[in-house]
């Protein structure tokens, strides 16, 4: 699947990279001096790369955890995000890395000694209390985790550290190194869904809505706790129905007291990412959508926003206690 | 389109042939050679970065590119160990002089390898694990302003090694070299069709635009929302006459008020 690796010549011996590049023994190596000068490069094209985007090994020097924006979170006071990764295997037409990456290509920080180290010196900066740690934002936790590691490498930093929680978000169902082990009760398996319909129009090469329930159920009864996030709400003109019959359709296969949080966040971008998308994707009807600028970012209409926060919510609170409930849980 | 770019005659002229291309006597700076049906053009650059990076400049000019063609250069280069009369894309173009690096990407499937290569001021027989030319990495530059970069790509025919010196290159047989390769180089063009043609769909304008522009006079930021919205159009009205709905309007003002107002009173569904 990978056939080119690019790899900065700092980390060439990292025995991470020496491991991801033994994986692959038939992919094309390509040394850099920093993973930007492939990555960053403008002229080059997102939607053209995502035929076949390649891996790029590289070592994050800066802002390796950092601080959520102030709405961002499921209950506790401090939240940080990491990114081990940028890009996803995915290729879901509102996601907003299409907009901030001028490159499709799939970049991996090896060093997640650095990563964990940071997290420790957040925790102590938050000496015994909760700090929340979020992965996902810049890729999906776990669709590329066979290849990665990362669940095996990252949890352990959490079993030894019961104050911080750590919440993967993704669509996929590459969840077997998790089932291999004990689960944690400081980690959140977040899963992102949309209905049906909708994921099978916006959410390309990503597992459909009914592997990812599977995909809980196993984690569920494998003792792992499960976060909901109907996250983008995207609107359409049957939207209740087809909204009423996904949440039917989760909460009844699901254990409820199993679920840590649920959370909503209506459809936003950025307006420069959005313009972005629109111009890679011109056909695609999500853009034709009835949207409107505010602030510099590109959202429905507070009435159809509104309207669709409040349907959802009144469902989900027929479904789960109130305190598990985050209606706004937006990053960008 | 595509856009090839030969240092010499002789490696030129194999694909001139090939492609039947005929020259273009207008243009007399460098020679360009074009297909009947305009979709192939070639220039003959001359040795060097700044007559590669002229040559581009000046064939951009007179054939009028598209953002969406493709771009390659196509030439012989020194190499230490592959063997004489090999094919190879690059993966990695290093400028000698300041270091500066580019990286073309191949995203179709080749039969043939790609390699880094080196692009030199003056030429050297100091072979290394890297191809060595001398206008790859100015044709890169300047090629990135005017296209993508999955879309310019260097292909070079092993000339020389360590075993066979430069001293054993000569016109004739570099261009048996080259079009020995004629296949590849069809096979290439091939590979990297179907990129082209995507990204010059997603550049296109949309259905009725250039009628309206040539009826309506529009301003530069009209032109803008004009095709916002007749994209718009097209995904929610589409079962509704545009002609017909903009006929009697006077202004492009009213045009933009008339389609907003039309589309946002129209249902909107994602998916089909
Ligand atoms: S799964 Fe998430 S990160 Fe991946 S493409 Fe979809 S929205 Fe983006």
């Amino acid at each position: 699947m990978i056939s080119m690796i690019y790899i900065e010549e700092e980390i060439t011996d990292h025995p991470r990279t020496r491991s991801l590049l033994k994986r692959f023994p038939e992919a094309t190596q390509i040394s850099c001096e920093r993973y930007g000068e492939v990555f960053n490069r403008k002229s080059q094209n997102f939607r053209l790369q995502k035929k076949k985007p390649a891996l790029i090994l590289a070592k994050k020097h800066k802002g390796l955890v950092l601080p959520t924006p102030k709405q961002y979170g499921i209950g506790a006071e401090h939240n940080y995000y990491f990114s081990h990764m940028l890009n996803c295997l995915y290729d879901c037409r509102y996601c907003f890395l299409q907009g901030m990456f001028q490159s499709a290509h799939y970049v991996l920080f090896v060093n997640y000694e650095d990563f964990i180290e940071d997290m420790q010196s957040m925790l102590s900066r938050h000496e015994k209390e909760t700090v929340h740690f979020f992965s996902g934002y810049d890729c999906d936790s776990l669709a590329l985790d066979p290849v990665t590691n990362f669940t095996a490498e990252f949890l352990p930093f959490f079993t030894k550290n019961p104050q911080a929680l750590l919440e993967l978000r993704s669509k996929s169902t590459q969840i077997r190194s998790l089932i291999k082990q004990e689960p944690i009760q400081n980690c959140v398996i977040a899963f992102s869904f949309t209905p049906d319909k909708i994921a099978r129009a916006l959410e390309h090469k990503a597992p459909s809505i009914e592997k990812r329930i599977s995909a809980i159920i196993e984690l569920q009864n494998a003792g792992w706790k499960i976060g909901l996030r109907f996250d983008p709400l995207i609107y359409t003109k049957n939207y209740a129905e087809e909204y009423t019959t996904l949440f039917n359709s989760v909460f009844s296969k699901l254990d409820a007291d199993l679920i840590h949080s649920v959370s909503l966040g209506g459809f936003r971008l950025p307006k420069d990412y959005f313009r972005k998308l629109e111009k890679l994707y011109p056909e695609e009807r999500l853009f034709s959508s009835p949207l409107e600028e505010e602030d510099n970012s590109i959202s429905y209409p507070a009435n159809i926003r509104n309207e669709m926060l409040e349907f959802c919510k009144d469902i989900i609170l027929q479904h789960i206690a109130n305190e598990k409930f985050f209606p706004c849980h937006e990053m960008i | 389109m595509f856009h090839i770019f030969c240092a010499l005659p002789c490696e030129a002229e194999p694909l001139i042939q090939h492609f039947k291309l005929t020259e273009l006597k207008q243009f007399e700076l460098f020679r360009i050679y074009q297909s009947k049906d305009k979709h192939i053009s070639l220039t003959i650059t001359g040795v060097g970065k700044i007559n590669a990076a002229s040559a581009i400049c000046y064939h951009h000019a007179c054939i009028n590119t598209h953002p969406a063609d493709g771009w390659l250069n196509i030439g012989v280069a020194g190499h230490k160990n592959i063997p004489v009369g090999e094919v190879r894309l690059i993966n990695k173009i290093t400028d000698h002089q300041n270091g500066a690096c580019w990286y073309p990407q191949i995203l179709f499937d080749s039969a043939v390898g790609s390699e880094a290569l080196i692009t030199l001021n003056k030429p050297s027989e100091n072979y290394q694990d890297s191809l060595f030319d001398m206008e790859a990495s100015a044709f890169y530059q300047m090629a990135i302003r005017l296209g993508t970069a999955e879309l310019i790509h260097v292909l070079k025919v092993i000339s020389d090694n360590a075993d066979q010196s430069t001293s054993t290159v000569n016109a004739a047989n570099v261009k048996k070299m080259i079009a020995a390769q004629t296949t590849t180089i069809n096979k290439l063009i091939l590979a990297l069709k179907p990129f082209s043609d995507e990204l010059a769909n997603t550049l296109s304008e949309p259905e009725h635009y250039q009628d309206i522009i040539g009826q309506w006079h529009c301003t530069q930021s009209e032109r803008i929302k004009l095709c916002q919205l007749l994209r718009r159009w097209s995904v929610r009205c589409s079962d509704q006459d545009l002609i017909q709905t903009l006929a009697k309007l006077k202004t492009a003002k009213q045009i933009i008020n008339t389609l907003y107002e039309k589309i946002n009173n129209s249902e909107f569904v994602i998916h089909d």
